[in-house]
């Protein structure tokens, strides 16, 4: 956990903990809701109708319903990132490296979402409505959101290897984990230029649970309903 | 095989031919060394169960299969590759760039952390560091990005390789925490490379997916380098 950045760490000027501060306390409980992880929608049916070739063969009514939960926590995660970088590339306020970063890691996440809703088929939970508060449009705001992002995603695929019952659906969060150990990297070294913490800041990483992850989601305020 | 996706491969980075010429010359049974070195071949995975594992998560793991145990040596050998190359790389001091250097230094001391790690895991079933010889691409600035661009990536594609294959939770807990820094690693030196790069080839991050390769994938490529030498 030495690794963790925290949002207060990252939001220098306090600007996104004062906005998240006025978003309403049901926050969590709607985004729960969202993820489909909430205790109803865990006992749906686990139709999956895979498109990566690694997934195609776990489509099987067998499909642990915590598998299908977990998945559908993963692409509320791609939605989100998703969002955020489709959002910066089309409002223009980026430059630089760091434009072509949000252009090439929108695809990413792009990709990302569009394998995990094929893999989930009709069990894919829809998309949340967000809320990124400004930080799209400003270049600082945009990198500091996106190393918050990144390193969520990393740790969140990497807290829930031990849950995965699937092999091959284990096998597809592996192939989707250092593509965003990549992004984190990439945007921490376009940020710091080297300096710490490191792009790569640790010799070992850490996993976080799920509850963790979400309680860090609702602290941005950026899921709106 | 997934070029595309995974950066620059092992076999791309010999531009003037100076690897492969002399990887010619190491002699055949370079890669039956490096398997014995390795404990991937057929006695040296049988062996006790016997953990002095420092990280908590292996500490209690009490009956490892042989298969775990001859992964664990398949990992700590590419860690011993990849610690070996950047200790040369720190000591040789002929790195400049102030990034570079900055970037051999911190991830020397993550891989020399990997290398202990799996020592303490593996105990007395650990094999040894083989001997090694980088070629020359310690030595200079150029050759030590490439070279370390495509080991990170090798790293990558080997942990993930034998992610379906770990049969014990803590073992692929253990890879896990170490898979997304090589990651890391991999990026960090191809933003330092392409600084300012503008094709998607030339970015950190070359791909939406990442591909595991197999062990013998990873052996043939480790071979073609000739960093191992014959024992």
């Amino acid at each position: 956990m030495t690794d963790l950045f925290t949002l207060e760490e990252l939001d220098v000027d306090g600007a996104i903990q004062e906005t998240a501060s006025k978003v309403d306390s049901h926050s969590r409980g709607m985004f729960l809701r969202n993820a489909g992880l909430g205790i109803g929608a865990l006992a749906g049916a686990g139709v999956l109708t895979g498109a990566l070739p690694s997934l195609a063969s776990a489509a099987t009514s067998a499909t642990a319903a915590s598998d299908v939960a977990i998945l559908n926590f993963a692409l509320t995660l791609e939605y989100l990132e998703s969002s955020f970088y489709a959002e910066a590339v089309m409002k223009g306020a980026l430059s630089g490296e760091t434009k072509t970063f949000a252009t090439v890691v929108a695809g990413h996440e792009a990709a990302h979402v569009a394998a995990l809703k094929a893999a989930l088929g009709k069990s894919a939970v829809a998309e949340p409505k967000f809320d990124f508060k400004g930080t799209t449009g400003d270049q600082a705001m945009f990198e500091a959101t996106s190393e918050v992002l990144e390193y969520t995603g990393v740790h969140a695929y990497l807290g829930q290897v031990g849950n995965i019952k699937s092999k091959d659906i284990l096998a597809a969060a592996g192939s989707i984990l250092p593509v965003e150990a990549w992004h984190a990297s990439w945007i921490a070294d376009l940020r710091r230029h080297g300096a710490k913490p490191y792009p790569a800041p640790t010799a070992f990483a850490s996993g976080l649970t799920m509850a963790q992850v979400l309680a860090a989601v609702k602290g941005t305020g950026f899921i709106v309903a | 095989m997934s070029e595309l996706h995974g950066g620059l491969p092992l076999s791309k980075i010999d531009k003037d031919g100076a690897v492969a010429e002399a990887a010619a010359k190491v002699a055949t049974d370079t890669r039956s060394g490096f398997l014995r070195k390795a404990g991937i071949g057929g006695v040296a995975v049988i062996g006790g169960t016997a953990f002095l594992g420092a990280l908590p998560a292996l500490a209690d793991a009490a009956a490892i299969p042989a298969s775990d145990i001859a992964i664990l040596n398949f990992a700590l050998t590419l860690e011993y590759l990849e610690s070996a190359f950047y200790a040369e790389a720190v000591a040789g001091g002929a790195l400049s760039d102030p990034d570079t250097v900055r970037f051999a230094s911190v991830v020397s001391q993550h891989e020399a952390d990997h290398v202990a790690f799996l020592k303490s895991v593996l105990g007395s079933k650990a094999v040894a560091t083989p001997t090694f010889d980088f070629q020359g691409t310690t030595a200079d600035e150029g050759m030590f990005q490439a070279t370390a661009d495509a080991l990170e990536n090798t790293g990558v594609h080997a942990y993930l390789g034998q992610v379906p294959n770990i049969k014990t939770p803590a073992v692929l807990l253990g890879a896990g925490r170490i898979l997304p820094i090589e990651a890391r690693h991999a990026a960090w030196i191809r933003d330092i490379r392409f600084a300012g790069g503008t094709t998607v080839e030339q970015t950190p991050a070359p791909g939406a997916f990442e591909d595991g390769f197999t062990m013998a994938a990873i052996l043939a490529t480790v071979k073609a380098t000739g960093f191992i030498t014959p024992a």
